[in-house]
């Protein structure tokens, strides 16, 4: 079983190694792919184990699973694989474009498979503190993805990202220490004071006053990584510089890991504080998301005009909005609490995982064709490239929540907890918000999808003509990039083209399943989550 | 429970060094001059490591020697040393022109947080008589000051200087709350932090080449 769940961790670091030793970008991101494989089938593997009854302890604490920790386990070892199989096509792309060094795409399959095992890892340990380092290396290595095409706003925005995160996270830390010493009275060994199990089931002896800090600490700092509003700034600015494959692992990936630190820290407050202020807390902050996320959907879904308007929209950027929103949706199902909230939270987060990771992935191959992030230069995607158009149109109104597809099933759970509660204006509030983020989302992606094609400008990309004098990567508008018709696949055989598009149909599947039919074994894990957290 | 009184010989040390780092702090604060950051800082992690060496000392504890070694190393030496020649030097860094605030508003708003710090933290969470009592409510306004230069202070050195100025308030925190901290997990932050502080000297760096100055209010495309 341990050696299971460090295969499960240590899955995605074949494809670091592979790069790190100096193999052909191609190959290193196959074997990063089989490695995410590898991860989620151990995964699976572990889930099929009957670990509901006995969470598996090791190593004094510092290696814990239970079904919590399973189910995100499942979430993020699926992003991972959708995430390398998709990055596969997408460097390639880039790499014989000549947008990319064989240097940089080496650099980003070590760091990608770093990425993903940390966040992989910090899912499988009990030790909060260990949680932390783990989490914050996580960050580290996921900068030097989003600093990656080394132009003044990639590397403007990865300082953002990091100096933003990490003092965030630096927060997260002291409140870790404010639990640690909550704890004084318990006369525990040192190593078990910082181990969530021992710390959850003598939660009722631990100090309230400095418990009640140590949460609200834990949720501003490990908030920071999830994206919840006001700390969110970081956000959109590192999704829209990443290399798409890598945005979808930051929003469908990095995201969730934050929230289950918030859980694991929610689950030992409520048993001790009750209802009352760990609700007040995750509402305030989970609406306010909420909110942000979706008024700078609505300013970002103004189409660019003349003068002096916003340039445009650009894509990713309104997705990472759309990730904020999301995330504020979870806070607040996990305020709601009770069976149905917690329940709906998780249903949630592994819908918007799957939802958002192919929305990325699509934005990755609509900016390979027109190369361009704005959505005013793309018109006509469904008649011009049908698979991408569709799997934008669809994964844009699954993520949006309207059924069949599983976000409307989880939405609809947690505005049910909503109503279950004291208050109607709370799931009332959210369903308004729901209502206005869908017309402000859709507007942008139908416009993209329908209409007649527009032909990509040829070569001279306006909004990146400015960069041209910083970049030292081999320039694209240097290289003779004379193809006549620009529309053509960007990838360069067929099996680097079935790497775009497989990820997109297997996740939009998923989607599909999730909303007609949750498995009986994902019903049964997600209720025992349920039960691990209260 | 392992805590210091307030009355022990270490209890004072502690005390002390809590003071000095916090007007260190203010130090920092108040400069203008990069040079003066980065030696402010030093000096900041100069103490926290004799704090560390007093605590490794009373609790008899060999991880914390090993701990208030690096921190001297490291931290007191190896990154201002790093700061000051990678960046200071060869940016030719010299004031700092970009502040949002006066440096005596910066000031008062310091004292104002400091204060904040013992309102919040002194009376409920920790009993009397314990050195923690003392040095939580310091611990807890340097991370606060740390932020507040953060905040007032534009230019990309000079934020990476309050991030460490944060990380050894939570650090100075860290040894006298719970000076029984697992060693993997101290090493693991302290590794954690020495990283993050490469990563920052890089992309510092990187920045300032591609633009001219590495002012953070000169970061406006990405806006929202």
């Amino acid at each position: 079983m341990i050696l299971l769940m460090i295969v499960a961790a240590a899955g995605p670091l074949a494809g670091t190694a592979t790069a790190a030793c100096g193999a052909r970008g191609r190959a290193a991101g196959w074997t990063g792919a089989a490695g995410a494989l590898v991860s989620l089938g151990s995964a699976v593997w572990l889930l099929a184990a009957d670990l509901h009854r006995t969470p598996v302890v090791a190593w004094g604490g510092y290696l814990y699973l239970d079904s919590l920790s399973c189910f995100f386990l499942l979430t993020v070892a699926a992003v991972t694989l959708l995430a390398s199989v998709g990055s596969v096509a997408y460097l390639s792309a880039e790499e014989d474009a000549e947008r990319l060094t064989s240097f940089q795409v080496r650099l980003y399959y070590v760091f990608f498979g770093l990425f993903a095992a940390l966040m992989l890892a910090a899912l499988e340990t009990g030790n909060l503190g260990l949680l932390f380092v783990l989490i914050e290396a996580s960050t580290l290595a996921s900068a030097a993805l989003v600093g990656l095409e080394a132009r003044a706003s990639s590397l403007e925005a990865a300082w953002k990202y990091v100096i933003i995160s990490s003092l965030g996270v630096t927060i997260a830390l002291a409140g870790t220490l404010f639990l640690y010493y909550s704890a004084t009275g318990l006369h525990l060994a040192a190593e078990s004071r910082l181990a969530w199990p021992y710390l959850f089931s003598h939660a009722h002896a631990l100090a309230p006053q400095s418990l009640r800090l140590a949460f609200l600490l834990a949720v501003v700092g490990y908030g920071t990584k999830v994206g919840l509003a006001p700390m969110h700034t970081w956000l959109p600015d590192a999704h829209a510089e990443a290399p798409s494959p890598a945005s979808a692992m930051l929003s469908a990936a990095l995201l969730n890991t934050g929230m289950y630190a918030i859980i694991r820290f929610l689950a030992i407050t409520h048993a001790r504080l009750g209802d009352g202020f760990p609700r007040a807390v995750l509402l305030t902050f989970g609406f306010l998301s909420i909110v942000i996320g979706v008024l700078f959907m609505i300013r970002r879904g103004t189409a660019g005009g003349p003068g002096g308007r916003p340039p445009g929209v650009n894509v990713k950027r309104l997705f990472a909005y759309s990730s904020v929103e999301h995330m504020g949706i979870i806070a607040v199902a996990l305020g709601f609490g009770g069976l149905l909230g917690l329940y709906g939270a998780l249903l949630q987060t592994l819908n918007h995982a799957i939802a958002k990771a192919v929305l990325f992935l699509t934005s990755g191959d609509v900016s390979l064709r027109y190369h361009t992030r704005e959505a005013a230069g793309v018109r006509g995607l469904l008649a011009a490239v049908p698979v991408t158009g569709g799997a934008l149109l669809l994964g844009s109104f699954a993520v949006l929540g309207s059924p069949p597809f599983g976000v409307f099933l989880s939405e609809l759970t947690i505005v049910r907890a909503g109503f279950a509660g004291s208050s109607p204006v709370f799931p009332l509030l959210l369903l308004a918000l729901l209502a206005v983020a869908f017309v402000a989302f859709a507007r942008t992606t139908t416009a993209m999808v329908t209409g007649r094609p527009s032909v990509p400008p040829p070569s001279g990309r306006p909004d990146e003509s400015e960069f041209a004098a910083h970049l030292t990567a081999p320039d694209p508008l240097s290289s003779p990039s004379s193809e006549p018709d620009a529309l053509a696949p960007p990838y360069r055989g067929r099996v680097a083209g079935l790497a775009a598009i497989v990820p997109l149909g297997v996740g939009l599947v998923a989607l599909l399943v999730l909303g007609l039919w949750i498995p009986a074994g994902l019903d049964t894990l997600i209720r025992h989550c349920v039960a691990v957290m209260s | 429970m392992q805590s210091l009184s307030a009355t022990s010989a270490a209890g004072v040390l502690l005390d002390l060094s809590g003071v000095l780092i916090l007007l260190l702090a203010f130090a920092c604060l108040g400069s203008k001059l990069f040079n003066r950051y980065v030696a402010y800082y030093g000096a900041q992690s100069v103490v926290l490591s004799f704090a560390a060496g007093v605590a490794a000392y009373a609790f008899h504890s060999i991880e914390l020697w090993v701990l208030a070694a690096a921190t001297l190393v490291i931290k007191g030496i190896g990154i201002p040393l790093a700061a000051r020649r990678l960046l200071v030097q060869r940016l030719e860094l010299k004031r700092d022109a970009a502040l949002s605030t006066g440096l005596s508003t910066s000031l008062i708003a310091g004292g104002a947080l400091t204060a904040f710090a013992y309102l919040v933290t002194r009376p409920q969470l920790l009993p009397h008589g314990l050195v923690a009592a003392a040095v939580v409510p310091l611990s807890t306004a340097v991370i606060l000051l740390g932020g507040l230069a953060m905040v007032v202070r534009r230019h990309t050195v000079a934020q990476l200087i309050g991030w460490l100025i944060v990380e050894n308030g939570v650090f100075l925190g860290a040894i006298t709350l719970v000076a029984t901290f697992p060693f993997i997990v101290e090493a693991g932050i302290f590794l954690d932090l020495v990283a993050g502080a490469a990563i920052m000297l890089v992309f510092v760096s990187g920045l300032t080449r591609r633009l001219a100055s590495a002012s953070a209010s000169e970061l406006r495309e990405l806006q929202g």
